[in-house]
C-alpha cells in the first residue's frame, strides 16, 4: 500500500515543519535582537496601561480659634460596575438598590446592563455612597462567595460591582457658623464664605498624573500634598451663643432677620458673627429652601447685605467733628425742632424740640437735628473725607467671599445733594454692611487705630502654621477725640440708663434706628432696621458688638429692640471670653 | 507464548516519543506552576495539582490506546462517525453556554470539551476514509465528497463557536487529503481557494473573531483591555527574556500578571521570558522530536490508515503548536488553541495524549523487519 509517492510527501511536510521551526526561532531572535523595538512595545504598553488620572488632595479643615473642627472630611465612596465584567446585573440592581439610600432598581439595572464596548468600560452609580452601604455590600460579597464555594456556579453574583473611596466634606456642627464657613459641592467647589474665599487655598492642588490600571501597581500613585487648613478667629462656643441669642431675639421682636458681629477692636478679629438665616451645610443642595432663588437674601449678611444703619452712624459723624475741631464735647447747640440743610427740612425722631444740649446730650438723645448741624460745622469736604477715611463705601476685605461694598456718595457724584450732607450725618441716605460699620466704630474703641477685620487666624501647610497678621487698615481719628468720643457715649448710655448697660462693665455705644427707603418712594414705609454698635470695657476694649434686627415688629426703636441684644451678647461674652467686671480687673492690675 | 507475544509486540514501543512527550508534560506543569504562583485567585483553582491528574489521566489513556490495535478503529468507524456527527448536532442545540460559547460539556465531574476529542474521531474516520478511497483520490469530485464527510463534524463545531478548532480540523482534513496522495493541480486549487476563502467568509464570522484579525490586521494603538494589549506583553516578555531569561519565577512579565492567560495561550511567552532563548529553543527541539516521531510512525506503519493515523495526529500537534507560537510572536491573529502538552487545558492535553497513544499503538503493531 505505501509507496514512495506517500515518502515524498510526509518528507515534504517534514521540511516544511523544520523550516517553520527555523522560522520560529528567527523570529524569536528578531524580537530580542532588537531593543529598540522593546522600548517602543514598552511605551506602547504604558500608554494602554497608563491612564490619566487626577489626584484630588484631601481638602484643608477649618478649625475655630482652639482647634475644634469647623469642617473636615468624611470617607465617601464611588459605586461603579465594570461593564465587562458584570454576570447579574439584574442583582446588582437589587443588592445596590436595597443598600445604598437614594438608588433606584431602575437606574442601577440600566447601567449595569450597558454593552461593553472600548469607549464604555466602566459606569458610575453613585459618587456618594456612605461607608455604611458599602460595608453591607462588601458582607453580601463574602456571603456570596461561600454560597459560590457550596453551591457551585448557579448563585447569584455581584461580579463586576465596586467600589472606590474619597473625601467628602462634611461639618460636624451642621449649620452652626454656616454663614461664615460656606460650603464645599460635591464637585469640589466651595461657595460662600471661607470655603469660597480661600476654595484655592483649601483644595490644593490637583494634579493629573498617569496611573497604571494593573492594581498591583497602585503604589506608585504619587504622593500629593493636601491643601491648606484654616484657623479661624471665631471661637465656636461665642458663635453657638451668639447665634442663640440672635435667634431668640428675631423670634422675640418679630424680626425679619438678624446680625450679630463680635470684634475684638483691638485686633480686628471677629470672634462671632451670627446670622440669620443658617443652613445645614451638610445638606447644601437645600440652600434654596433656605434663600430661594431671586429672594435676594444673601447668605451672610454681615457682609453681604448694605443698609441704612441710622443712628448708629452718629458717632463717626461726632468723631469728624471733634477730630476736625469742628465741634468740642462741651459746645452748646440749642435745638429748635428743625434745621434746613441743602433745602430739606430735618426733624428729631419724636419731632420735638430738645432745647440747648451740649454734644452728649446731642448723643444721648439721639438728635438729627443736631447732628445735622454739626456736620454742617464740619462741612461737606471734610466730613466726607473722614468717613472715606473709616472705611465707608470701600470692601472691608474681611476672609469671606461675597462682601458688598455699601455705598457712600459723595460731593461730585451725579446722585449727591446738598441734603445729603444733613442726612448722612445720622446714618440715612447712606449704605453700609454690619462689618463696615463694625470695623468703622472700632477705631473709636482702639484709641483711632482701625483693624482690618479679619475672620483667618492662621493657615496650616505642609505642617507649618502661619499666622495672618493684624492689619491696621487706617487711623481716621486722633487718639484723644477716640478717648473723648468713648467717654461720651459710655456717659450717654448710663444717662439714659439704656437697656445695652451691663452690670460691672462699663461699655460705651449708639443704638439706630432707620427708616427703611422703598426704591422709587422714598421713607414711606414705617418699618426700621434696629440697630445697637457698643463696646467695652471702656478703659481697655475687649469687644465690640455690632446688632442689626431688619424690621423689628414688636417695636421699632433700637433702644427698645437692640440694645438688651447688645446686654444679653455681652453677659454672655464676659464669661466666656473670660474677662473680670472692671473693679475686679482694676484691683488685680493695681495690686501687681 | 502470551507473554512472548506481549514482549514482542512491546519492544516496538516508542520510549523516546513517551520519554519526549513526558518531559513536555513535566515542564508544562511547572511552567504553569510559575505563571499562577503570587495570584491568589488562581492559586485557589488548583490549576497545577488538576493538570498534574489530567497528565495522570492522559498518559493512563494514553496506554490504553496503544494496548488497543489500531485496526479496531477502522472496522468501527463508521458508527463511530455516525454517534459524533449526531452526538455534536445534539451539543450545539443543548450544549451549556458557558463563556459565551457551547464549547463545553459537563460531565458532573470535570468539564470536557466535545471539540478535543472530535479532534481525534476526525483523524480516525477521515484516515479510515482516505484509506478505503485512495484509488478515487486524484478524482475531484472525491475530493469534494470527502469535505463534506469532514464538514458535517466540523460545522457543529464551528456553531459553537469555536473557528479555532473547526480550523484545525480542516487542516487535519486537508493534511490527511494530501498524504493520501492529492493532485499537484487540485492543491493549487485549494491553495487558491485557501486564499479566497476567508476573504468571503469575513462578513460571517462573529463579532469577536472579527475583532481579532482586525486587531491583528489594524492594531488600534489605543485599545485598553483588548487583544492587541496581550500581543504587546507578550512581545514584551519574549524579548525581555533574553537569552537565558530571567529565571524560573522570578519573571517580572509573568510574575506581576503583566501577561494575560500566561498558563494557557501564552505560556509560551512566559517560558521565553523566564527561561530565554535557550530554554525555547530546547523546548521546541523537544516538540520536534516529538512531531518527527510521529511522522516516523508513519512512515513505519504497517499499513496506510495507520500511517495516516499518525501523520494526522504529527499535523494536529504541529498545527496547533505552530498557531500558539505564531500567537505569541504575533505572526497570527489571536486564537484558543493552546501549546500541545505544555498549556494548561485538560480536554487539549488529554487529546493530545491519545493521539500520542494512536501513534504508539501505530509503532507497536508495524511490521518491522525483525524476527
Amino acid at each position: 500500500m505505501k509507496d514512495l509517492d506517500q515518502y515524498w510527501r510526509y518528507s515534504f511536510v517534514g521540511a516544511l515543519l523544520c523550516a517553520a521551526a527555523i522560522g520560529i526561532v528567527l523570529r524569536i531572535m528578531s524580537i530580542q535582537a532588537d531593543p529598540q523595538r522593546l522600548k517602543q512595545l514598552e511605551a506602547e504598553i504604558e500608554q494602554v496601561t497608563k491612564v490619566q488620572k487626577t489626584i484630588v488632595p484631601a481638602r484643608g479643615q477649618i478649625y475655630d480659634r482652639w482647634g475644634n473642627l469647623l469642617a473636615g472630611n468624611k470617607k465617601v465612596y464611588e459605586i461603579g460596575v465594570e461593564l465587562q465584567d458584570v454576570e447579574d446585573p439584574q442583582f446588582i440592581a437589587h443588592a445596590v438598590s436595597m443598600i445604598v439610600p437614594n438608588i433606584k432598581y431602575e437606574y442601577v439595572f440600566s447601567m449595569a446592563s450597558l454593552k461593553p464596548s472600548p469607549s464604555a468600560v466602566y459606569a458610575t452609580l453613585t459618587r456618594f455612597a456612605p461607608q455604611e452601604a458599602v460595608d453591607k455590600l462588601e458582607l453580601l460579597k463574602k456571603q456570596l462567595k461561600e454560597d459560590y464555594v457550596a453551591n457551585g456556579k448557579d448563585a447569584p453574583s455581584l461580579r463586576g460591582l465596586v467600589y472606590y473611596p474619597h473625601l467628602e466634606r462634611y461639618y460636624p456642627e451642621k449649620a452652626l457658623a454656616s454663614n461664615i464657613l460656606g460650603f464645599v459641592s460635591r464637585d469640589n467647589q466651595g461657595y460662600f464664605g471661607v470655603e469660597e474665599r480661600f476654595n484655592e487655598l483649601l483644595s490644593g492642588k490637583a494634579r493629573t498624573v498617569l496611573v497604571p490600571t494593573d492594581p498591583n501597581r497602585v503604589e506608585e500613585m504619587p504622593e500629593v500634598p493636601n491643601g491648606a487648613s484654616l484657623v479661624l478667629t471665631i471661637e465656636r462656643e461665642v458663635q453657638l451663643a451668639m447665634e442663640e441669642i440672635i435667634d431668640d431675639a428675631v423670634a422675640e421682636t418679630g424680626s425679619a432677620s438678624g446680625t450679630l458681629v463680635v470684634m475684638n477692636p483691638k485686633t480686628g478679629e471677629i470672634i462671632a458673627m451670627a446670622t440669620t438665616p443658617r443652613i445645614d451645610l451638610n445638606e447644601y443642595w437645600r440652600l434654596e429652601e433656605v434663600f430661594p432663588p431671586g429672594s435676594n437674601i444673601p447668605f451672610n449678611r454681615a457682609v453681604g447685605q448694605a443698609y441704612e444703619p441710622g443712628s448708629v452712624f452718629k458717632p463717626l459723624t461726632m468723631a469728624i467733628a471733634l477730630d476736625t475741631g469742628a465741634v468740642t464735647p462741651d459746645t452748646v447747640f440749642v435745638d429748635t425742632g428743625s434745621i434746613e440743610v441743602g433745602g430739606i427740612f430735618i426733624v428729631n425722631w419724636n419731632r420735638g424740640a430738645w432745647g440747648p444740649q451740649d454734644m452728649t446730650g446731642c448723643l444721648q438723645h439721639s438728635l438729627n437735628v443736631c447732628l445735622a448741624w454739626v456736620a454742617t460745622q464740619i462741612g461737606p469736604n471734610n466730613f466726607y473725607r473722614g468717613l472715606q477715611a473709616f472705611g465707608l463705601g470701600h470692601l472691608t476685605g474681611v476672609d469671606l467671599a461675597g462682601e458688598v461694598a455699601g455705598r457712600l456718595k459723595a460731593p461730585g457724584d451725579n446722585d449727591w445733594f446738598a441734603s445729603d450732607l444733613g442726612t448722612n450725618s445720622f446714618g440715612q441716605g447712606i449704605a453700609v454692611t454690619p462689618v463696615q460699620m463694625a470695623a468703622a466704630i472700632s477705631a473709636i474703641a482702639n484709641n483711632g487705630v482701625m483693624m482690618a477685620p479679619k475672620i483667618v487666624r492662621s493657615v496650616i501647610n505642609d505642617g507649618y502654621q502661619h499666622d495672618i497678621e493684624q492689619r491696621v487698615i487706617g487711623m481716621p481719628i486722633k487718639p484723644e477725640t477716640a478717648r473723648t468720643l468713648s467717654e461720651m457715649l459710655a456717659r450717654s448710655l448710663e444717662k439714659e440708663s439704656s437697656d445695652a448697660l451691663v452690670p460691672g462693665y462699663r461699655v460705651a455705644g449708639k443704638t439706630g434706628t432707620a427708616e427703611i427707603p422703598i426704591p422709587g418712594q422714598g421713607y414711606t414705609s414705617n418699618q426700621t432696621n434696629a440697630s445697637f454698635v457698643g463696646w467695652g470695657p471702656v478703659d481697655d476694649p475687649q469687644f465690640l458688638v455690632y446688632v442689626w434686627l431688619e424690621k423689628p415688629s414688636t417695636s421699632p426703636w433700637g433702644s427698645v429692640v437692640a440694645a438688651p441684644v447688645f446686654r444679653r451678647a455681652v453677659e454672655k461674652l464676659v464669661i466666656y471670653l473670660n474677662l473680670p467686671p472692671d473693679d475686679v480687673r482694676r484691683r488685680l492690675a493695681s495690686s501687681n | 507464548m502470551k507473554a512472548q507475544n506481549f514482549i514482542s509486540t512491546w519492544r516496538h514501543f516508542d520510549f523516546w516519543l513517551l520519554g519526549a512527550v513526558v518531559l513536555l508534560v513535566i515542564f508544562g506543569i511547572t511552567m504553569i506552576r510559575s505563571a499562577v504562583a503570587e495570584n491568589i485567585e488562581l492559586v485557589e483553582l488548583n490549576l497545577v495539582q488538576r493538570q498534574a491528574i489530567f497528565a495522570i489521566g492522559g498518559l493512563v489513556l494514553m496506554f490504553i490506546v496503544s494496548a488497543i490495535d489500531y485496526r479496531l478503529w477502522a472496522s468501527i468507524s463508521r458508527p463511530l462517525y455516525i454517534i459524533t456527527v449526531v452526538l455534536l448536532g445534539a451539543l450545539t442545540i443543548a450544549g451549556a453556554a458557558l463563556f459565551g460559547s457551547a464549547r463545553w460539556f459537563d460531565t458532573g465531574v470535570i468539564l470536557i470539551q466535545p471539540s478535543e476529542i472530535a479532534k481525534i474521531v476526525l483523524i480516525l474516520v477521515l484516515a479510515d476514509f482516505f484509506t478505503r478511497n485512495m484509488s478515487k483520490i486524484h478524482n475531484l469530485s472525491f475530493v469534494a465528497l470527502s469535505f463534506g464527510f469532514a464538514m458535517l463534524i466540523v460545522v457543529p463545531i464551528l456553531l459553537q463557536p469555536n473557528l479555532s478548532t473547526s480550523i484545525v480540523m480542516m487542516v487535519l482534513w486537508f493534511a490527511l487529503l494530501w498524504a493520501s496522495g492529492l493532485r499537484i493541480r487540485h492543491l493549487l486549487m485549494f491553495i487558491g481557494a485557501g486564499i479566497l476563502a476567508p476573504i468571503v467568509a469575513f462578513p460571517f464570522l462573529v463579532d469577536y473573531q472579527q475583532r481579532r484579525i482586525l486587531n491583528f490586521l489594524f492594531p488600534d494603538p489605543n485599545a485598553r483591555h483588548g487583544d492587541i494589549y496581550n500581543i504587546q506583553q507578550a512581545l514584551i516578555s519574549i524579548g525581555s527574556g533574553g537569552l537565558l531569561g530571567q529565571g524560573y519565577g522570578q519573571g517580572t512579565q509573568v510574575q506581576l500578571r503583566f501577561l494575560k492567560v500566561r498558563w494557557s495561550d501564552f505560556i509560551f511567552s512566559a517560558m521565553s521570558h523566564e527561561f530565554g532563548f535557550i530554554g525555547v529553543l530546547l523546548v521546541l527541539l523537544v516538540l520536534l522530536f516529538v512531531i518527527l516521531r510521529c511522522l516516523r510512525a508513519a512512515r513505519l506503519a504497517s499499513d496506510t490508515f495507520g500511517a495516516l493515523i499518525a501523520y494526522g495526529v504529527a499535523t494536529m500537534i504541529t498545527f496547533q503548536a505552530m498557531v500558539n507560537i505564531g500567537v505569541n510572536l504575533n505572526l497570527m491573529p489571536a486564537t484558543g488553541l493552546t501549546l500541545p502538552f505544555v498549556s494548561y487545558g485538560g480536554s487539549s492535553l488529554l487529546s493530545s495524549l491519545i493521539g500520542i497513544g494512536l501513534v504508539e499503538s501505530v509503532v507497536l503493531r508495524h511490521r518491522a523487519l525483525d524476527f
